[in-house]
């Protein structure tokens, strides 16, 4: 088992170290660059309290449009899947109106907005 | 030889001494430094402050080489375009380690999030909007550019096939980014006028002094194509920086620069085109923010801002789900 502080806390205490100790001495570039740190790490705090994606409903809309049970894997099964629905867009799969189009309509929209929470929440929609 | 020996020869003078090499901010991809040059003798005789433009150690797929790209901005200021004049190209690697081209320097704010946090500027979208229509005069053929690829079944249809062929090249899919270019690729427009397009003609790559345009900046990714993709490209939802509600890169109203255009160059904009290169736009800068971060990834250039970029792409895909309906 692992020591607390885990690696949530770790980023949040050094994050706000960054912001309150070192930014206020440096110069502007270095100002820029500690910005572009505390960025970083609070994308990486949002991605840690997710999953294996950032919309926990990923896999299984994929498999289910897919009618698939799982073989493998979470991580590389959604791998698989993306990969297959990237191609069958490609090739027009889900041109046509009905369910699957609304199916995969409804995966972009959801995998796009979740991704969208974690990256950039203050975004202006 | 030396930079110095260089400009002495190319500027046919007596000598020369160069100062100052500051590194200026901007240009994720090329190098930019600021010179001080003193010139002796000949018709450069006198101090110039100039701007020498080199290679970055990694480039893009979409960014020309520095020779294509000095010789578009010879040809832009040719045709009255307001652009810092460009003085001489060297593709010798022994004067500086790698080629670059030497060009006047310009002044003023080029930064997106100063240059819209400065509020509205009505004036600034009617000049830039003039200057669009001045490097839309340059068609084909042009013999100075020939090394422009030709459009080879329309520019929209072009420019699908290659962002695929970048999406394959990438070790991860992105079904975003594939919807938009199959919503792109049903709604393509028929081939029409083609004209040289700046191809990254936004808030950012224009200097702004004392009120007025100093410069356009940043012809690398320049070539033919369609007049409503430049006019899209600005407007894009991802180049208004701090200022989302003007529409028109976060310094006007479309309006206005809709109007500014139609009346430099007397044509007249087609609104649902500029719609289609807009969605165009954000399925573009996706594509290249991802090419980006393989930069960084690839560990040819490891950089935190590059890192960052691809965590861009999320909001980008977002405008391209909006504006092809799936919102």
């Amino acid at each position: 088992m692992r020591c607390r502080p885990d690696a949530l806390e770790l980023l949040e205490t050094a994050e706000k170290t960054l912001a309150d100790d070192v930014a206020p001495d440096l110069s502007n570039r270095q100002r820029y660059n500690v910005a572009l740190i505390a960025s970083a790490m609070r994308i990486a705090q949002r991605e840690l309290r997710g999953g294996v994606s950032a919309w926990p409903g990923e896999l299984a809309a994929l498999e289910k449009l897919y009618e698939r049970n799982r073989k493998a894997e979470p991580s590389q099964a959604l791998d698989l899947l993306n990969r297959r629905f990237a191609a069958d867009l490609r090739t027009g799969r889900f041109d046509t109106k009905g369910l699957d189009r609304k199916a995969a309509i409804k995966i972009l929209k959801e995998d796009v907005l979740a991704r969208m929470a974690e990256d950039n929440p203050h975004y202006q929609k | 030889m030396k930079i110095g020996e260089f400009i002495r020869d190319s500027a046919g003078a007596e000598s020369v001494r160069v100062e100052d090499k500051n590194l200026l901010s901007g240009g994720a991809i090329q190098e930019n430094r600021a010179l001080t040059v003193f010139i002796q003798g000949g018709e450069f005789n006198g101090e110039h402050e100039l701007v020498m433009r080199a290679e970055a150690p990694a480039t893009i797929a979409e960014s020309r080489p520095l020779a294509q790209q000095f010789a578009i901005l010879q040809a832009v200021k040719t045709a009255g375009v307001n652009v810092p004049k460009p003085l001489w190209y060297c593709g010798d690697n022994t004067v500086a380690g790698k080629p670059f081209y030497l060009m006047q320097r310009i002044y003023g704010e080029a930064l997106g999030v100063r240059v819209t946090r400065m509020g509205k500027q009505p004036g600034i979208a009617a000049e830039l909007a003039a200057e669009l229509a001045k490097i839309h005069t340059i068609t084909p053929p042009a013999e100075s550019l020939s090394f422009l690829e030709d459009v080879r079944s329309t520019p929209a249809i072009d420019a699908i096939h290659k962002y695929q062929a970048y999406l394959d090249d990438l070790p991860e899919p992105h079904p975003p980014l594939e919807w938009t270019l199959r919503w792109l690729q049903i709604n393509a427009p028929a081939r029409d006028e083609i004209v040289l397009c700046h191809r990254d003609f936004r808030t950012g790559n224009y200097m702004v002094n004392d009120g007025k345009v100093s410069g356009i900046l940043d012809w690398e990714f320049s070539g033919w194509g369609d007049p409503h993709e430049d006019v899209a490209w600005f407007c894009a939802r991802c180049w208004r920086f701090s200022a989302p509600q003007m529409e028109a890169g976060g310094i006007a109203t479309r309006d206005v620069f809709y109007d500014a255009y139609e009346r430099a160059s007397g044509r007249t904009l087609n609104r649902s085109l500029i719609h289609y290169w807009e969605t165009m736009a954000h399925a573009r800068w996706a594509v290249i923010a991802l090419q980006q971060t393989m930069r960084h990834r690839s560990n040819v250039e490891p950089s935190l801002e590059l890192a960052l970029i691809g965590r861009r792409v999320a909001e980008l895909e977002y405008e391209c789900l909006k504006l092809t309906e799936a919102l």
